[in-house]
């Protein structure tokens, strides 16, 4: 079949390469016009699945109590004090014209809180600030209550009376990125004359998405520029360049496209653009230009040796139809394998990459060709009668690698062995604000949440049990005082149990003696009760559920890590067992809990994906070339760079999230391609009859200097490295990383194997077999 | 028997054309029972399906501006009573006994806003509305459940300080009462959809049930009241703090 196409490719591009390039140019833009269809999609709580466990609590505790996930907003100014009408006056406007906004479900603020107090018996819950203009005396008075109430207190301003602490709760329905677009719109529209930050899960969710793709997009962009500029200095032609961009450009086009028209005729979502894709269309680019430069290096070796451009191609075809195909189709079935993993997001991932890196393989044996047939090539061109000077770096290398192989191979593998010690150290890290870098102003923004407000990150425990005993609230209220003294993140909490006692204490005439859980259950029913009289029971639809059987504690904490998450919670299920002797159901939940569990998947997700591809390549490897032996070969390079990638993650600190866990696939992609590649050409070279001496220098003069040519041109992508945003500074590391390991791995690993068992006569007469 | 020179009043009035104002007034004039008690089970229903129900002994005077309410059940809340006192001029004094506190408590009337006993119906609903404080417009008649009636939009003066920016109240031309309403809130969005069932009981047209739906929060609130019994001649006194620690055998 490989044959076939081989020969229907050769006669297509040498004898109808108008019509290949026209049919190459429509069927990309039919593709192309999926991209109308195609969705970005930010809120990554949906990819997880809704079979897992953290997953089923959060769903229950927004439908039983709403959005959980907060907005933070502080305004104010160093020098003045906030209880002035002025700044009342404001607070309320903008507190008024958020509770306004379609995408926001509730409003928390010093200008809409409640106050319970108890005067002369006559127990009082109404609004704190009764209206937008105010009287000296009445904010004395309400700065008198707060001053009374330091719980209160604390959430809605700042300890110097400087900043006001607004928390906004986005309309659960409404995607993050349209809610915080419409507040942080509102308090640049109302609050100019103040300093503004923001904060929160919400918030980040809402600001991350665009800024890492914007940044993304433009560094990917210069990284391309780079890539171009690397090649024409290698390669010496700017038509040639422009060919392998063209594929490249194709590729990418055809599979954004092809992923906008299987979202629209499956009605899937899991074929939408997330932030976790934003890897796709770097290792796209990678594969694409791997298959051109293979082919475009060929063709000018073939030319400088055949003179006669329709040999060349004949014979480039000839040569690169097998290995192309099948670095394409061991990558392809690798992405696919992504069918398999545990987080369902990732079958739209694999299964547009895998559609892209076919189309790439596609144009690389029919519209490359054909441009190439098109163009008239000087044969007096520097491209064509002089090697570069790179490739002739390769061909040094080559000999060397002839002279010591063993010592080439030991230090390699001692290299590898320090990758398997750094894969113990290795870190899961989600907390987005690690996203940004010190002095960026979202993180500036966070530090001053964290330093002078309450915090910007929250954590909800679920809480089921019979809400009217005395026994659970209790233990709710002694949970709350363990967490805010034994946990230096945790600034306040607040719950059901609070709103009891500060009623307790109201009711027993402002008795500060009498701010605990009642001991009688009657007691607590009437203080249920009298709410539902005197306040709004709405109040209280944030704490307790209709029946009575499940709350929610509300904890907000500064800023931490994800480890340092997992421990607090570690320590919280302690003290629940230990403590809790009724009820024991209590379950953490938040953004941070569930996306810690989606990152274990999205790594679970990676490994099977490697250990399945890994497989799959040594299976495809082995059946093509015919011997289990070469299955093995194959994957040996891709393992170690995996090794050395992971291990070097973990010694340089590099955290795994969803963004870096998934640039294995990179080395999957394209350290397969280089093995393939190798093996392919040392197999021919073998099967031509070259004498043992001289396959292994051979092989490396034939693909050792496209493979590093491909790889230099891809660490273009290292562009990424100037971001502001630390995930893509990760990923332009790993780029550069990657393609150095792998090309390693196959020139340095692969080929020192491969010269050692082709000095057993025994063995290598074994695999190679008939050709 | 009732005033022959109101009756034939109204008659003239539902005959010829009347303006909103005309026919608020004639709503607020007819004739109601001077005093009301009956058993009323209150039935709470949240947008997930979830239900709450309590059974409360019910007696009001003065059309509901004097209403004294004790907790039947469930077990709970049985025992909690309510006392609620309508001023013209002064707050609403409202006070609770607490009977597991032993302890009586006024508490705030301020939010009007505010849910009456966790139901969809505020202390504003709850209250009469008073003909100067609204101003009324009559939209076109509609016949509702093979019923004449007559359609108001009734908009609060802005002094007042509404939470609602408007209602249209649909009433039965023949017994002057209310058997629908739409109310709608500050931002022009409906807010509750009410249903009123009229019952007659000596020769007076009292609300028997009250259905009525918070279209926003997705919660209705169905008030069914039992055992009712009109004119039964309440002593004012009944009206005070002390009677709130007594449940009433009847």
């Amino acid at each position: 079949m490989i044959s076939r196409f081989k020969n229907f490719a050769v006669q297509q591009s040498i004898n109808h390469p108008k019509r290949t390039l026209i049919i190459s140019l429509v069927t990309t833009f039919i593709m192309a016009t999926g991209l109308k269809h195609f969705v970005i999609e930010d809120d990554m709580m949906k990819m997880i699945p809704k079979t897992v466990k953290t997953r089923i609590v959060w769903e229950e505790v927004k439908d039983e109590f709403g959005n959980t996930e907060l907005v933070f907003v502080a305004f104010g100014n160093d020098s003045i004090d906030l209880f002035n009408s002025k700044s009342l006056a404001d607070l309320w406007d903008f507190t008024t014209q958020l509770e306004l906004l379609p995408e926001v479900e509730d409003v928390r603020s010093l200008t809409n809180l409640n106050k319970m107090e108890n005067d002369n018996g006559f127990l009082l819950i109404d609004d704190l600030v009764a209206s937008r203009d105010l009287s000296q005396q009445q904010i004395q008075e309400i700065k008198d209550y707060l001053n009374r109430n330091d719980d209160q207190r604390k959430r809605v301003i700042s300890s110097k009376d400087n900043y006001f602490n607004i928390v906004v709760i986005p309309d659960k329905n409404i995607a993050d990125r349209d809610a915080v677009a419409k507040i942080v719109e509102t308090a640049d529209n109302l609050l100019n004359n103040y300093s503004v930050h923001f904060g929160g899960p919400s918030y980040l969710i809402g600001v991350v998405g665009d800024l890492v793709r914007g940044d993304a997009l433009f560094l990917i962009r210069i990284g391309l520029l780079f890539m171009v500029i690397i090649l024409l200095a290698s390669l010496r032609t700017f038509a040639g360049v422009m060919m392998v961009l063209m594929v490249i450009i194709f590729s990418l086009v055809g599979m954004m496209g092809s992923m906008g028209w299987i979202r629209v005729l499956t009605g899937s979502d899991r074929f939408v653009f997330s932030i976790m894709n934003t890897s796709m269309p770097i290792i796209l680019m990678t594969i694409a230009n791997s298959d051109s430069v293979h082919f475009l290096t060929k063709f000018f070796k073939k030319l400088r040796l055949t003179g006669d451009k329709k040999i060349a191609i004949e014979q480039s075809i000839d040569s690169l139809m097998l290995p192309i195909f099948l670095t394409s189709l061991t990558t392809a079935v690798a992405f696919l394998s992504l069918v398999f993993a545990p987080l369902e997001y990732m079958t739209g991932y694999g299964v547009s990459i895998a559609i892209g890196i076919c189309w790439a393989w596609i144009l690389s044996v029919t519209l490359l060709p054909s441009l190439i047939m098109l163009k008239k090539w000087p044969l007096n061109s520097m491209a064509v009668i002089k090697p570069s000077f790179l490739e002739k770096l390769v061909k040094k290398i080559g000999f060397k690698i002839v002279k010591i192989p063993r010592t080439i191979l030991i230090s390699s593998l001692l290299i590898v062995s320090i990758g398997v010690y750094g894969i113990k150290l290795i870190t899961t890290e989600v907390n987005l604000v690690t996203f940004f870098s010190k002095g960026n102003k979202i993180r500036n923004s966070l530090e001053f949440l964290d330093d002078n407000m309450l915090g910007s990150m929250d954590l909800e425990f679920l809480i089921n049990g019979d809400l009217k005993d005395p026994v659970l609230l209790e233990q709710i209220s002694q949970l709350q005082d363990y967490i805010e003294q034994n946990n230096p993140y945790v600034s306040t909490s607040f719950s059901i149990a609070d709103v009891i006692k500060q009623m307790h204490r109201t009711v027993m005439d402002d008795n500060p003696d009498f701010e605990v859980i009642p001991k009688d259950q009657q007691k607590v029913n009437n203080l249920y009760t009298m709410y539902s009289m005197s306040g709004d029971p709405e109040d209280l639809s944030s704490l307790v559920d209709y029946e009575y059987s499940k709350a929610l504690i509300t904890a907000i904490l500064k800023n931490h890590s994800t480890n340092e998450s997992v421990e607090f919670v570690n320590e919280i299920d302690d003290y629940v067992e230990q403590n809790f002797t009724k009820y024991n159901n209590i379950t953490p939940t938040g953004q941070y809990v569930v996306l810690r569990d989606m990152v274990d998947l999205v790594i679970k997700s990676s490994i099977i994906s490697i250990g399945v591809s890994i497989v799959l390549i040594s299976f495809i490897a082995a059946l093509f070339f015919r011997h289990y032996g070469w299955g093995l070969l194959g994957i040996i390079p891709l393992s170690a760079a995996v090794i050395m990638n992971f291990g070097f993650m973990g010694i340089l600190g590099v955290h795994l999230n969803h963004v870096t866990a998934l640039l294995s696939s990179v080395i999957i992609g394209v350290g397969v391609d280089f093995a393939i590649h190798y093996i392919s050409q040392y197999r021919r070279l073998a099967n031509q009859g070259l004498s043992i001496s001289k396959r292994t220098s051979g092989t490396i003069d034939e693909v050792g200097y496209p493979i590093v040519l491909d790889a230099l041109s891809n660490m273009a992508f290292g562009a990424l490295l100037f971001s502001e945003f630390i995930p893509l500074i990760h990923m332009g590391g790993l780029m550069v990383f990657a393609m150095v390991s792998t090309s390693f791995g196959t020139l340095t690993i692969l080929a020192c194997l491969l010269e050692l068992i082709g000095r057993k006569e025994t063995w290598i007469s074994s695999l190679i077999g008939d050709y | 028997m009732k005033n022959p020179f109101r009756i034939l009043t109204l008659f003239l009035s539902i005959i010829y054309a009347q303006n909103g104002l005309e026919i608020a007034t004639m709503v607020d004039e007819r004739d109601v029972p001077k005093d009301i008690i009956s058993k009323t089970t209150m039935l709470l229903t949240n947008r997930k399906g979830k239900t709450r129900t309590s059974t409360i002994l019910s007696k009001s005077s003065n059309n509901g501006s004097k209403q004294i309410l004790w907790f039947l059940a469930p077990l709970d809340d049985k025992g909690v009573a309510f006392l609620k006192i309508e001023h013209d001029n002064k707050a609403d004094e409202m006070r609770m006994w607490l009977p597991a506190f032993k302890k009586v408590r006024r508490i705030s009337s301020s939010k009007k806003g505010d849910s009456f006993m966790g139901s969809d119906l505020s202390y504003e609903d709850m209250t009469s509305r008073s003909l100067e404080e609204n101003r009324y417009k009559r939209l076109e008649d509609e016949t509702l459940d093979g019923k004449d009636c007559f359609v108001l939009e009734v908009l609060p003066n802005e002094d007042i300080k509404s939470t609602y920016s408007k209602h249209i109240t649909w009433i039965v031309k023949e017994s002057l009462i209310a058997v629908k309403e739409e109310s709608y809130d500050l931002g022009g969005g409906l807010r509750k959809k009410k249903k009123f069932f009229i019952d007659s009981i000596s020769d007076y047209h009292v609300i028997n049930k009250i259905f009525v739906e918070d279209v926003q929060k997705n919660h209705t609130t169905t008030l069914t009241m039992e055992d009712i019994k009109v004119d039964s001649g309440l002593d004012h006194s009944l009206f005070q703090e002390k009677n709130l620690k007594r449940l009433p055998r009847n």
